[in-house]
């Protein structure tokens, strides 16, 4: 072991080298975890939050026209059931439809969302998202919509929109509500299609006392990661559900979102291997220059009567020093970077990200999220491929004929 | 009295092949070293000396012939039973020291020792006190870049005779050293071998060397032209 030091430090070039070629993939694997873990976190977010909830349950029937979901017209014995459920942390109900948003000679197509704004204030991220004005209180006779589409009618906070709806199953209905806020969200397809008013305002609207869907968010779900907990309180919800009646998952609700998310890691770590493959190589050619340096060296070893296992040992545990010592810094900076950027709430990403983020439904802020685990395992990862790249030399150094290298050395 | 043999070479032969050119190093060399002897090779060069102490430490395999240490024929030896035996019953000492160098003096004088599974307590005692019969036990803890070529040669001779074996084959030991110190070497390796009866055979064309010997084998074209005693 103390040998084995000493020959790092000794050749401190070589050494800093092998090590940069352990830590940088090390480095760059947590840190591309750590972006890859906060992406998922903030699409998971903004899909469910925004869009699908965690599931949602509805009427199983064929569509009716104008693509809006069939009505639920009496939702109280699944909103007891709902709400008898461990599992769920949170719902609402929501009544979405199909609805001309006009003001000022100009009109937009939207869907109006009626929610319950008990629950939502406190839960929605769209509330959260209200930058002018305020969210929608209980009973509240008024709109909150999203920027683009406030600058695309041309009106502002305080003006009235108008809002032409209707429900194939209902009727057709309008409101004039005021715009009492707007909210600001990444996604500009949902920020020029999304307007969300009281329950009561949408049902006024569809003339019907129904909903289209129960929304649920399960307890104790961080990202897509959690999704089993998600597959698990929905096949507990289903085995209770009456005739008539579906619970989808996000997963359902939005698969190609999902798809998107269940890909992305592995294409990530599939660039990884190939950073790793390198670094590797980086390894076994300082290794083996380092076994060259050393031919008179190990030479003498083997002429006094060390076991070629013995030598074979010395290669690979200066090997093995080398690259545990480069992993454990790379996981722990890497570490240190993704535990900084979050505790800075996100690195601000240039303003060319914005559009592809978007696409995402994400804002152009670098966030970052990893697990222990995944730490853990990126250095492990690194020592593996270190140690198999140090098999070659740490062999070609038992091989060594003693007698070779000491007419070789003198 | 029959003394006992160390080292023995029977009708030893060494090509050495390179392509389509064989060129023979040893012609059938018959030699016998007993348990004590301070005896050493004398010859011009390519005259075989390297080759046979190579041949008699395990460190090569000859054409023909065989080699016994301590009685057992070596020659069918597998290269793991040879790194064993070069460990357990022959000490080398080198032109060029060949000290580790990431290893200080104690340690290298230990490393055979080591090798050989000794517990620490114990090699770093037995180590300590060849060091000091060397009198190169103050620089127990320097690493070999920091010390003469003479004290150098001195912790070769340590790591050598550390485990007590059969016998110590020493390549030109004072090739690279001055006289004086030279002298003192070849006294100190002297005082070992009567003190401890340790087998020395050098291979040299040094004649201080070949004056404090006990006995004299003279090779020429890988033969043994004359074996003579001299003290």
């Amino acid at each position: 072991m103390k040998a084995a030091l000493r020959h790092l430090l000794r050749g401190r070039r070589r050494t800093i080298l092998a090590a940069l070629a352990v830590f940088v993939p090390v480095f760059l694997l947590v840190v591309f975890l750590g972006m890859i873990g906060g992406m998922e976190k903030e699409m998971f977010a903004s899909l469910t939050g925004f869009d699908t909830g965690h599931f949602q349950i509805r009427r199983v029937s064929d569509r009716p026209a104008g693509n809006a979901l069939p009505l639920i017209r009496d939702p109280a014995p699944l909103l007891s059931l709902v709400d008898a459920s461990d599992d769920v942390a949170w719902y609402t109900v929501r009544l979405d439809l199909p609805a001309l948003a006009a003001a000022g000679g100009r009109s937009l197509g939207v869907v109006v969302q009626g929610i319950s704004p008990a629950e939502a204030t406190f839960h929605s991220p769209l509330a959260r998202a209200v930058r002018a004005g305020r969210y929608l209180e209980p009973g509240d006779e008024g709109v909150v919509v999203g920027q683009q589409l406030l600058d695309a009618l041309g009106v502002s906070v305080g003006d009235e929109l108008i809002l032409l709806g209707a429900h194939p199953q209902g009727a057709a209905g309008v409101a004039l509500p005021r715009v009492v806020g707007t909210f600001t969200i990444p996604d500009p397809a949902l920020g020029r299609g999304l307007v969300q008013v009281d329950l009561g305002v949408a049902q006024r609207l569809a003339r019907t006392a129904g909903i289209t869907a129960i929304v649920g968010y399960v307890r104790d779900v961080d990202g897509p990661w959690d999704a089993p907990r998600i597959v698990d309180a929905v096949a507990r919800i289903r085995a209770q559900l009456p005739e008539g009646y579906e619970i989808l998952d996000w997963a359902a609700l939005a698969p190609e979102s999902e798809m998107y998310l269940r890909i992305m890691r592995p294409i990530t770590v599939a660039f990884m291997v190939a950073f790793f493959f390198l670094g590797g190589l980086v390894v076994l050619n300082t290794l083996y220059l380092s076994v060259l340096e050393r031919t008179r060296e190990l030479g003498i070893m083997l002429a006094l009567g060390a076991p070629r296992r013995y030598v074979t040992g010395q290669v690979i545990l200066e090997s093995g020093l080398l690259a545990t010592g480069a992993a454990v810094v790379g996981a722990v900076v890497g570490l240190g970077f993704v535990l900084g950027v979050e505790a800075a709430g996100g690195l601000p990403l240039p303003g060319a990200y914005e559009v592809g983020m978007a696409l995402f439904g994400i804002e152009p802020l670098l966030r970052m999220r990893i697990t222990a685990a995944e730490v853990v395992l990126s250095a492990m990862a690194m020592v593996a491929v270190a140690m198999a790249a140090a098999w070659y030399p740490a062999r070609r150094a038992a091989a060594l004929e003693p007698l070779e290298t000491m007419r070789h050395a003198d | 009295m029959r003394t006992e043999a160390v080292v023995e070479a029977r009708e030893l032969h060494k090509v050495y092949v390179t392509g389509s050119v064989r060129t023979p190093a040893l012609n059938g060399v018959d030699v016998t070293l007993s348990r004590g002897e301070f005896a050493a090779m004398a010859g011009p060069s390519g005259s075989g000396k390297s080759t046979l102490l190579h041949l008699l430490g395990g460190l090569d395999k000859p054409t023909s012939g065989e080699v016994l240490v301590s009685g057992a024929p070596i020659s069918a030896l597998s290269r793991a039973q040879l790194a064993q035996l070069r460990l357990r019953h022959v000490g080398f000492v080198f032109q060029a020291y060949n000290l580790i160098p990431v290893l200080t003096v104690l340690e290298n004088a230990m490393f055979v020792l080591e090798l050989q599974g000794l517990p620490l307590a114990r090699r770093r005692k037995q180590a300590l006190a060849v060091l000091a019969e060397l009198g190169v036990d103050k620089y127990a803890h320097q690493f070999p870049n920091k010390l003469s070529g003479g004290e150098q040669q001195r912790v070769a001779v340590a790591r050598a005779v550390v485990s007590d074996p059969a016998i110590v084959l020493a390549d030109e030991p004072t090739a690279n050293l001055d006289t004086k110190t030279s002298l003192d070497l070849i006294d100190l390796m002297r005082r070992m071998n009567e003190e401890h009866k340790t087998t020395f055979l050098f291979a040299t064309h040094d004649t201080r060397l070949l004056d404090r010997v006990d006995r004299v084998i003279h090779l020429e074209d890988g033969r043994i032209a004359r074996d003579e005693r001299v003290r």
